[in-house]
């Protein structure tokens, strides 16, 4: 009892002077961790708890799971400070160890807690060893091929253990690493690096169920400069692109005449028909030129029925009133005349327009439709070559323009009026008229025209044309044919056309004239015609060799003329404007052309000024 | 060549192709074995760790000690030396008696997994099922091993397990069901152990892989 108390008395007094002086019994330890690097040896740390201020020892003691015996540790040294070393006799697998760390110093000892451990659960291999990286140049760009060894103490062969490695790479500067698996294998190639950079590697490796080593220390590799180039789709490319020349190529070998043929349109040489080159090497020139010869030529039927289309020819035996037909050959010669000068005039206008009142045909219209027609075609065949062409104009009645034109297709026809020419008359002088020519001319007559001719002479001109010049006066012979009868009587021949004038043809003379009649009928309407005023003549009476015209009141037109007969030509050459031939003249209307026109230095009246500006 | 040479000939390039055929497919199935007990040892592995996130401190007092797993009668290699010098169908067989004293155990334990007073118990439960059919998977798959290595004797052990119910309170269950489970990782990792020897051991055609 005193002993107890006094060793406690003692012990305290010690513990106070012990804590005064700083000194204790060691600390606890505490063992760490315990590893085996090959799962056939293990190693056991602790840390010491602290020494107590005294020298302190430590032991490691363990027993197994399944026995009491207590074992210390058989190696302190091998790994290092406070560790302890199992070696391969002293380790055991699949069975729990039960560790123990004990730290003694002078005033005491101090017991770890106690840790359970099974060797193959802290299975943590070394590093891998050996690693290398190269650069491996290939075709499709440089690569590092990285490759490295098994730790050595590790013995994979006989598979008592299974590594897994791993790799990493970076550059210098990255913060991440790019971690690769590499499996059971121990290389692994890295693709996809960039050119010209440093990079670093390390491996590590993984028993199948541990713990994974520390990594390698840093491998460095540099990477090449290279260009990466996508050789596999230029080549495609290349290879496509020729293939495509080489079928244009062919294709267009094959086809070489015909591209030819698209590129240079062959010109057509000049071929005469009926013209053999062969004939002129061979040196005859004879059979060359008898080629040349057209036989039919001129064309003598095919006219007739042409002239039969286009002709209207009127026989009217009372054409004994007309022109004397000698004057009117010279008027027919004179007023073929070209001195025409056609500035500023409609093709109406033209004197070229106005028929030559042609008394030579006053034998052939002295017949019917058809043997006028007849004679008319044996007369001026010439002429009529002339006249086609204006038969290819479609006929448009009442259009100005289109009569113009047609009116500018007979400059054979109408020849200019001479001042001298007494007999001349214009024909169609309205224009109506005039392009009614050619209606006449495409449409067959298939009736007679009664043989009623109306002298165009004094048609009005329409206002949109006027442009053709009437005669100032007529001469007596000018106004031979007009139709005494034909007054009132319907435009013989007259085809149903919108065509408001006929112009009958009385004849062609040996000078290839035609001479062509106004046929107006007093009966018909001025259709088609723009004519604001112009208007057809209409023959009233004639009384001593004085043609009365009659005015169509139903028109404003301009004016009309009345055209004296042949007494009264020379009386009208004489005088001037404005107004023709008045006092011979009849007039019904009481409009009368004279302001505005003027004579023509051949006697023809002009008229132009008078029309409104179109 | 006479017919019968030629008989001859044939037989024997179809026996070579027979073995050759034969050793190539021992060698897959060992790859295919060892593969599957990696993967059955990663799940107990898995489940401990499940378990051990909720495991009450105090049934850490009360586990039993490992030495009264059932398995524990076995007599298996505790070393490497040990391990390599034991033949390759005795390796096998051990590795098949301990895969055959747990498909009893992983039943009970799945059929007291769903009812398991642990938060986690829904996951425990899903990966004991899985480990079920993997167990039962390798099972096959070895016996096809053990036909194939021609072996003749099957001296397989045999490990009771007699226990019916891991326990009446929560806790008890919990805490027996760990234990089992720790029974059955240790376990799983010897057959995975021995099946990766048996591997590289049949594995010449292949050195790289061992």
């Amino acid at each position: 009892m005193r002993n107890s108390g006094a060793v406690l008395i003692l012990t305290f007094i010690a513990k106070l002077i012990s804590q005064a002086a700083g000194v204790s019994r060691p600390g606890k330890p505490r063992l760490t961790s315990c590893r085996s690097p090959e799962k056939e040896t293990f190693t056991c740390w602790w840390e010491p708890g602290g020494d107590g201020g005294l020298p302190t020892t430590y032991a490691l003691y363990y027993h197994l799971e399944n026995s009491e015996t207590v074992y210390e540790c058989p190696d302190y040294r091998t790994a290092g400070e406070n560790s302890c070393f199992f070696n391969k006799n002293d380790t055991s697998l699949w069975v729990n160890y039960n560790i123990t760390v004990v730290a003694t110093n002078a005033l005491g000892k101090n017991i770890s807690d106690p840790v359970e451990v099974d060797v193959v659960y802290i299975v943590q291999p070394n590093t891998p060893e050996n690693v290398t990286a190269v650069v491996v140049r290939d075709e499709q760009g440089p690569f590092v091929r990285v490759s490295w060894e098994k730790p050595r103490t590790a013995d994979t062969r006989s598979g008592w253990i299974t590594l897994l490695y791993q790799l990493r790479v970076k550059q210098e500067k990255d913060k991440e690493w790019e971690v690769y698996d590499a499996g059971m294998q121990k290389y692994y190639n890295v693709f996809s690096l960039h050119p010209d950079k440093e990079y670093m590697v390390q491996v590590r490796c993984k028993p199948d169920h541990g713990f994974w080593s520390e990594w390698t220390q840093t491998t460095y590799v540099k990477m090449p400069d290279y260009i990466p180039r996508e050789r596999s789709l230029w080549i495609m490319i290349t290879i496509f692109s020729v293939f495509i020349v080489l079928i244009l190529t062919w294709t267009l070998n094959v086809k070489r005449n015909s591209v030819k043929l698209c590129l240079l349109p062959p010109v057509p040489g000049p071929k005469i028909k009926g013209f053999e080159k062969q004939l002129l090497k061979s040196g005859k020139s004879e059979e060359v030129f008898n080629t040349l010869v057209i036989q039919g030529f001129p064309p003598t039927t095919d006219y007739d029925e042409l002239l039969v289309e286009y002709l209207e020819v009127y026989d009217n035996e009372e054409q004994e009133l007309v022109l004397d037909g000698k004057d009117l050959s010279e008027d027919c010669m004179k007023s073929k005349s070209p001195s025409d000068s056609d500035s500023g005039r409609g093709s109406c206008d033209s004197r070229t327009l106005l028929l030559e009142k042609c008394m030579e045909g006053r034998e052939g219209s002295g017949s019917g439709s058809g043997s006028d027609q007849h004679q008319y075609s044996q007369h001026g065949e010439t002429s009529w070559a002339s006249t086609e062409s204006s038969e290819s104009q479609g006929p448009e009645p009442g259009s100005p323009e289109s009569a113009d034109g047609r009116s500018k297709t007979w400059p054979v026809v109408f020849s200019s009026p001479q001042p001298q020419t007494h007999h001349h008359y214009q024909v169609g002088a309205a224009k109506p008229a005039y392009h009614s020519v050619p209606e006449i001319l495409n449409h067959s007559s298939p009736h007679t025209t009664p043989s009623n001719y109306h002298q165009l002479h004094h048609q009005d001109i329409p206002q949109q044309e006027g442009r053709f010049s009437k005669p100032a006066c007529r001469h007596s012979q000018s106004y031979n044919q007009f139709n005494l009868d034909g007054v009132g009587t319907p435009a013989p021949g007259v085809p149903p056309s919108p065509s408001l004038e006929y112009v009958e043809v009385q004849r062609v003379n040996p000078e290839n004239m035609l001479l062509l009649w106004p046929l107006s009928d007093p009966n018909r309407e001025l259709e088609g015609l723009d004519c604001a005023g112009e208007d057809y003549s209409k023959v009233k009476e004639v009384t001593n060799n004085i043609l009365l015209l009659q005015r169509d009141t139903s028109h404003q037109c301009v004016d009309y003329y009345s055209q004296d007969l042949d007494n009264q030509a020379d009386q009208c050459t004489t005088q001037q404007p404005p107004h023709p031939c008045k006092p011979a003249v009849h007039q019904s209307n009481s409009r009368m052309p004279h302001e505005g026109m003027r004579v023509m230095g051949n006697g023809y009246v002009d008229s132009t000024v008078l029309m409104p500006s179109y | 060549m006479t017919q019968g040479s030629r008989l001859y000939f044939a037989v024997a390039v179809l026996m070579c192709a027979f073995v050759t055929i034969n050793g190539v497919v021992l060698n897959d199935l060992l790859e295919r074995a060892s593969q599957l007990s990696d993967k059955l040892h990663s799940l107990s592995t898995s489940l401990t760790n499940d378990l051990d996130s909720h495991f009450p401190p105090v049934g850490r007092a009360m586990m039993p000690r490992p030495s009264m797993c059932h398995t524990s009668s076995l007599q298996i290699p505790n070393d490497k030396d040990q391990a390599l010098k034991v033949p390759e169908d005795e390796l096998l067989s051990l590795a098949r008696s301990l895969l055959l004293a747990w498909s009893d155990p992983l039943a009970l334990l799945s059929s007291e997994a769903s009812s398991l007073a642990h938060p986690e118990h829904n996951t425990i439960n899903s990966k004991t099922k899985e480990l079920q059919d993997n167990i039962n998977s390798l099972e096959a798959g070895l016996e096809h091993v053990f036909n194939k290595m021609g072996s003749t004797s099957d001296n397989l052990s045999s490990l009771p397990f007699y226990i019916n119910s891991l326990g009446q309170d929560k806790t008890s269950q919990l805490v027996n069901f760990h234990f089992l489970l720790s029974c059955f990782r240790r376990d799983s990792h010897k057959i995975d152990s021995f099946l990766k020897v048996l591997r590289c051991r049949a594995a010449k055609k292949r050195p790289e892989m061992c």
